[in-house]
């Protein structure tokens, strides 16, 4: 097919947030997930496990806790001492209730959902009520002195149970009284020391299960007060814990990264007496394991470094699929970069500030794996904080490389980007219209003399770009009634006219043809939508779904093309079924319109519609086995799916022209280094 | 003892079996257990064949003195008014078989069926038998004809009849004899349209005897065909024999038997024992210390025996046999199941309660599973290529020399079957015995059997010893190589041999020399052996001052060490020792009765490979089967080991050792060096991988 120049990036210093805490939704198909930047994300188990929504976070709200309740309402408490309710369609938080005990340490709803108990700086435990549009505080329960750090509901709401330093005691919820306290610290030689309940679960059958910053994970008969079984699963802290629905086994996380199963196991074959045994450690973390959670099927952690890591049980699963396979997400399933293909540039999203960068370029051509001389070095040309405690949605710079805009909670902002020789310098464009915030995506036109701006209810403004630097507010495109309330809008790459806009919501992707009417619906699909792009000559919208298919529509003969018939009907190759990153770009050769480019963090791929699909008995990934092969022989083996890995883990690609690629790649040291130090371990032989 | 044992009747169904005292017939019902009812004949009738039961009229039918024929229904009360038909011959038995009516055979050998007997009571019986008297008889069931097959004794001689009633055919065969056995008890099956017929013979063991049912009636003329038997299980458990006294077979794979465990110095003990004959396996046995009347019935699964005074009814079960089952690896437990007894002293007070117990059921498995590996040896008159390997082996044990060989190796041509490799080893065995304590040896043939066949040691344990006794090096050499399960002891006696033999004997000796021939030169270079140290960073210079007392001679001794200590022939030799596998803790204790001068022999072998290995990059020697540095080290270690104070107090190992121990210590240094220079470098590729790694760079990609 050919050689391309490949830019390889490796300046974009992302390092993403820790994971702060974890909530399964109670009918396991949903995670939620809060970083420690306060952002919060929503997997969708069904859906491979696509990261589905993401809300960036907020420097001022900090998120230690997550709860689902009343069906599918996610609720979130901080630090900041506030109870936040976060709107899952319209992708942003409401506005908090204070939960007036202080900084909030944790939360927990009640095992129907209408209540939540929250414990607070100041030693009080609080129940709020959850009604239609937020929630209501109810009552106080006993106050004691000593921050709670955690809390735990018995399954039948009739006792909360909370954890905190050296003691953690139990607390009927009619009376509000403290019926048990029991010290954990008790005939432990380092009681000298504080011991800190960090986690803390009440069992169906009276347990408490603990968890402490002594590496102990202990049970307890509160009503006794005695202690029933103590397993010291790590010399440094036990951080969290998670108990499976059936109360049969449990995670616990702790601060070396490793995390460990526990399951109640019956003493003897067949017999009644059943013990807690510690069964499975794994260390998949490098850095603290601060929120584990527990699935029907999975053992599930997310630690400082950043890793969410879902680790199926393998008795669960009835037969061996792709569900059994470990899959650890480092990176976001979206793009943090955009580039300027003309210009030549970069703009890398942080999630307070953006960085352009130019690329540097070289004068030498030269073989397969060689790396060329360069003649100018790559350029941070700026970078631009953005005003407020805020973080970042989205960002884009156009392809010509003169506008920069990006999009928080509450604002949207347009920047002229001038280059005076080797200064560059930014101005704001002064009066952008004021929409319905948040803008989700940004798109430049491919002349960059309008801005797509997708924003809440799947709504898309187009803007129309003016020298030497304003804007105006041409029309708004609405998707048809009855799609609105589910619209996650997505603005496509590449297209053509500049007027043709696809936008997607959870399920259906719906396009707008240039004369600026709702032109068509591309058929459902029962998938969430991970990249989508309308090819510029063709007008083909190539969509790629988090379950990996691939799907072309024809935008002018409203149906899907012959070729993605064909695919369909061929079905996918096995290989590329079972990746676990979804794609999350997907581009074009302007100059062969039967090249479709795309890629995911582990591979870049070129998509050669002319070539045979392959089936489930050829190589996949066979370049390597063709660069072997005499030219006369490759002819044979060539296939649609030409696969590079050799760029991982890969957060960004693009074609700057017929034959220069730009990939930006985050190697995993690269940002570990940058990570606070974990837990020192002595290693045998260091 | 006579009264109420002589026989049982063919069961009327599992559950109820009728039991037949001399005059009286008991009818009980097992689940129930209790009886269903009882007729006695008069005074002075004995019953003289066992009562059946038809299952289509649900009549039982009884003979008394030979002649009369009974028939009655349960409802009956007395005997005296059933049916009664005098026969015109004496009935020998009455054989009931599922949709087939009831066969009556009599004493002449003559079959009727009872309806044709009772049309016509007093018909002629032709006398088929002369002079023979009837000791088995069986009938079944064969496309739907009925086969009855009973099996005659005359003057030792015994002979079986096959009789088809409806085709009004007779086969006649002659059972072929045994040497000092004779055959005690007959059971029979028939599959495929094969009369497969099993003999419990004196000598304690099971012999089967295949029979063909022949469709045509013409083969009449060839009467008294010969029967072949070929053996299936001999009963012998250890030391203890099984005296059996009755058969029965269960399926394709198991029988039972009954009999009495005779083991030396213990009192006999009876017991009922399941054998696998697949895999020549004990599967289970159950001790009846009451005694029994030696006599055991099986239907539908159940075993019926007297035991002591007890009826005793044993469930079993018989799984489909594999490997597993056999072993006794199989995992749920199967014979006996449940056993529950009838007593039998209720009925000898003609009181007609039956009392039963129930019996936990015994799990005999681990106690007395033996494998009973038999010994083919039959002496048959059949052609050469269709004997069983095990047969031409025993044929040929006492064949002359000359003709030992051209046997076996046709033999060994045959087409490949799974128990080949066995019969070889059976053909090396032979040759081996043979070799003992006599000058044949033949030396060639021997050889290429190790050579062309993966034999093993425990397959042929006489080989290597009679190898030794022989001086046969070269096929030492073979069995060292090739053999994976060499014992310590054998390993230990082979070194001993190729130390201590002369060189001189060696040279003149074929020896494969594939192991030696690229490292060992005749005449070595002095200067090769230098460089190499000096290479490696030290030179014998700078040794010489580490080491503390300065050893005189020293030059000299290192290059008497540099020439290999030994000649090829006996390197090639000692490489094969080196080579074989060994464990530790086994070898040592032989090794340290190696005499010294050996050892320091060897040791000084070894050194020289160790020199010679370290002298390359990679450690290892050039050559086919060339000593590993590992193999080097270990057997040096061991040696060092064995004969640690002989070797100090030798003067002669003086100087060895105390070179190995410079080179020894030089090497250590060496690597040490290179673990400092691994160090560095790991520490190198690491910033390259950081500078690789670095933030941006232009490369080339195809894509094909």
């Amino acid at each position: 097919m050919g050689e391309f120049e490949v830019h390889r990036v490796r300046f974009f210093g992302l390092v993403p947030a820790g994971v702060r805490c974890l909530a399964c939704h109670p009918r396991g198909s949903r995670l939620a997930l809060a970083r420690t930047d306060g952002a919060v994300e929503v997997y969708n188990f069904a859906a491979n496990y696509f990261q589905e929504k993401v809300i960036p976070g907020h420097e001022l709200r900090t998120v230690e806790s997550l709860c689902w309740a009343a069906g599918d309402r996610l609720f979130g408490a901080g630090l900041s001492g506030d109870i936040t309710e976060y709107d899952l369609s319209g992708l942003s938080a409401a506005r908090g209730v204070d939960g007036g005990g202080g900084p909030i340490w944790s939360m927990v709803a009640n095992s129907t959902g209408t209540q939540l108990a929250i414990g607070c700086e100041d030693g009080s435990v609080k129940i709020f009520q959850v009604v239609p549009g937020g929630i209501q505080f109810e009552r106080n329960l006993d106050r004691r002195k000593g921050r709670v750090l955690c809390l735990s509901w018995h399954p039948s709401d009739t006792h909360i149970v909370a954890g905190s330093i050296d003691f953690f005691r139990v607390i009927d919820v009619t009376s509000g009284q403290t019926v048990q306290r029991i010290m954990v610290n008790h005939h432990v030689e380092k009681a000298k020391r504080e011991c800190v309940v960090w986690a803390i679960s009440l069992l169906s059958s009276g347990t408490v299960v603990s968890a402490d910053s002594f590496g102990r994970v202990q049970f307890w008969d509160w009503e006794q007060g005695t202690l029933a079984e103590s397993h010291t699963v790590s010399t440094s802290a036990a951080l969290s814990l998670a108990v499976s629905e059936k109360e049969d086994s449990i995670i616990v996380g702790t601060s070396t990264g490793a995390t460990y199963q526990l399951q109640l196991l019956p003493v003897t074959l067949g017999g009644q007496e059943k013990r807690w045994v510690r069964t499975k450690p794994f260390q998949f973390h490098s850095h603290d394991v601060r929120a584990v959670a527990h699935s029907p099927t999975a053992l599930i952690s997310g630690g400082l470094d950043a890793q969410l890591v879902i680790r199926p049980l393998m008795e669960k699963i009835q037969k061996k699929s792709y569900d059994a396979a470990l899959r650890k997400f480092t990176f976001p399933h979206r793009r943090l970069v955009s580039c300027a293909r003309k210009a030549r540039l970069l703009l890398f999203q942080f999630s307070q500030y953006l960085e352009l960068w130019r690329l540097g370029s070289t004068e030498e051509t030269g073989k397969d794996g060689e790396v060329l001389p360069l003649c100018q070095m790559p350029e941070h040309l700026v970078q631009l904080k953005s005003k407020g405690p805020e973080h970042i949605y989205c960002s884009c710079v156009s392809p010509c490389g003169t506008w920069v805009g990006y999009s928080t909670a509450s604002r949207f902002h347009l920047y002229r980007v001038h280059c005076d020789g080797d200064g560059v310098s930014l101005r704001k464009v002064p009066k952008v219209p004021k929409l319905l915030p948040p803008a989700y995506q940004l798109q430049f036109s491919a002349d960059s003399d309008s801005l797509f701006v997708a924003s809440a209810r799947g709504s898309v403004h187009v803007f129309q770009l003016l020298e030497p630097g304003g804007c105006k507010h041409l029309h708004t495109l609405r998707p048809p009634s009855g799609v609105e309330g589910r619209c996650l809008p997505f603005l496509p790459r590449g297209s053509a006219q500049g007027g043709c806009v696809a936008e997607v919501s959870a399920v259906v992707p719906s396009v707008h043809c240039p004369l600026l009417q709702h032109h068509c619906t591309v058929p459902t699909y029962n998938c969430a939508v991970s990249a989508l792009a309308i090819h510029p000559s063709t007008n083909n919208l190539v969509i790629a779904y988090s379950d990996q298919q691939l799907l072309e529509f024809s935008i002018p003969e409203k149906q899907y093309t012959s070729w993605s018939r064909a695919v369909q009907s061929r079905g996918l190759h096995r290989a590329w079924l079972e990746r676990d990153s979804p794609i999350t770009h997907i581009t074009f050769n302007p100059k062969n319109p039967s090249h479709i480019l795309l890629h995911d963090t582990y591979l870049l791929c070129v998509l050669d519609k002319s070539l045979p699909l392959p089936d489930d008995s050829t190589l996949l990934m066979n370049q390597s086995t063709l660069k072997q092969l005499p030219e006369t022989a490759r002819k044979r083996q060539l296939h649609a799916f030409k696969i590079c890995k050799k760029f991982q883990p890969l957060l960004f690609m693009d074609l700057l022209d017929e034959n220069c690629l730009v990939v930006v790649e985050r190697p995993i040291m690269d940002f570990k280094t940058q990570l606070p130090l974990p837990v020192q371990q002595k290693k045998f032989g260091t | 003892m006579r009264r109420g044992q002589r026989n049982q009747g063919s069961a009327r169904g599992p559950d109820h079996p009728t039991v037949p005292r001399c005059d009286t017939v008991l009818r009980t019902a097992i689940s129930d257990q209790k009886p269903l009812g009882c007729w006695s004949l008069k005074h002075g009738q004995i019953l003289t064949c066992p009562v059946v039961c038809n299952f289509e009229t649900h009549e039982y039918i009884a003979v008394h003195d030979d002649k009369v024929l009974r028939i009655w229904k349960s409802e009956d009360i007395s005997l005296d008014k059933a049916f009664k038909a005098t026969l015109s011959a004496d009935v020998y038995r009455i054989h009931s078989l599922p949709h087939g009516g009831l066969l009556v055979l009599f004493r002449g050998g003559g079959v009727r069926t009872l309806d044709e007997l009772l049309e016509a009571p007093q018909q002629e019986i032709e006398n088929v038998i002369s002079g023979e008297a009837i000791r088995w008889s069986g009938a079944f069931m064969e496309d739907q004809q009925p086969v009855l097959i009973f099996t005659t004794e005359k003057d030792e001689d015994f002979f079986v009849y096959v009789q088809k009633p409806k085709l009004n055919s007779l086969h006649k065969y002659k059972l072929e004899q045994q040497e000092s056995a004779k055959p005690l008890c007959f059971t029979a099956h028939i599959t495929n349209q094969t009369v497969t017929l099993l003999c419990l013979y004196s000598n304690d063991s099971v012999y089967q005897i295949l029979i063909p049912l022949q469709q045509d009636t013409e083969e009449e003329e060839e009467e008294k065909e010969i029967l072949s038997k070929s053996l299936l299980l001999n009963f012998s458990i250890s030391q203890a024999v099984l005296k059996g006294t009755s058969l029965v077979a269960l399926d394709k794979d198991h029988i039972a038997v009954l009999g009495s465990l005779n083991a030396p110095k213990k009192q006999p003990k009876e017991c009922l024992t399941i054998w696998n004959t697949k895999f020549q396996t004990l599967q289970t046995s159950k001790e009846l210390p009451l005694g029994t009347s030696g006599q055991l019935w099986c239907y539908e699964e159940k075993f019926f025996l007297i035991h002591g005074k007890v009826l005793t009814v044993i469930m079993y079960k018989c799984e489909t046999s594999s490997l597993a089952a056999a072993v006794g690896k199989l995992k749920c437990s199967q014979t006996p199941d449940v056993s529950s007894f009838m007593n039998w002293n209720t009925l000898e007070d003609e009181e007609l309660v039956v009392s039963f117990q129930s019996q936990e059921s015994v799990g005999l498995k681990a106690e007395s599973r033996m494998n009973l590996r038999s010994k083919k040896s039959i002496d048959a008159e059949l052609p050469f290529d269709s004997l069983s390997p095990g047969q031409v082996l025993a044929r040929f044990k006492d064949a002359p020399n000359y003709l030992l060989e051209t046997k076996f190796r046709r033999l060994m041509a045959r087409a490949p079957t799974p128990d080949l490799q066995a019969t070889v080893g059976g053909v090396v065995n032979v040759l081996t015995d043979r070799c003992k304590n006599s000058k044949y040896y033949p030396q060639d043939f021997l050889q290429e059997i190790v050579e062309t066949w993966d034999l093993s040691y425990s397959l042929c344990p006489d080989l290597m010893a009679v190898g030794l006794e022989k001086k046969d090096m070269h096929l030492l050499q073979t069995c060292l190589e090739r053999f994976p399960d060499i014992p310590e002891e054998i390993t230990y006696a082979c070194l001993k041999a190729f130390l201590s033999i002369s060189e001189a004997h060696l040279e003149n000796t074929d020896v494969n020399l594939d192991s030696v021939i690229c490292y060992i030169d005749v005449e070595s270079d002095k200067k090769e052996v230098k460089t190499e140290i000096v290479e490696n960073g030290f030179s014998a210079q700078m040794d010489q001052d580490m080491c503390g007392t300065k050893i005189p001679k020293e030059s000299q001794s290192w290059s008497d060490d540099e020439s290999c200590p030994v000649g090829p022939q006996k390197a090639a030799l000692l490489n094969a020792v080196l080579h074989s596998a060994y464990t530790e803790t086994f070898l040592l204790p032989h090794l340290k009765n190696l005499p010294a001068q050996e050892a320091v022999l060897f040791l000084r072998y070894l050194y020289y490979l160790y020199v010679k290995c370290s002298g390359k990059v990679n450690t290892t020697l050039p050559g086919i089967r060339s000593p590993t540095i590992n193999q080097i080290m270990d057997w040096m270690c061991l040696l060092l080991d064995a004969h640690f104070t002989v070797m100090v107090m030798l003067p002669e190992a003086k100087e060895l050792l105390s070179n190995l121990h410079r080179f020894v210590r030089a090497q250590v240094r060496f690597y040490s060096e290179l673990n400092k220079i691994e160090g560095s470098l790991r520490e190198l590729q690491r910033l390259n991988h950081l500078r690789e790694s670095h933030t941006y760079s232009i490369e080339v990609l195809e894509i094909i």
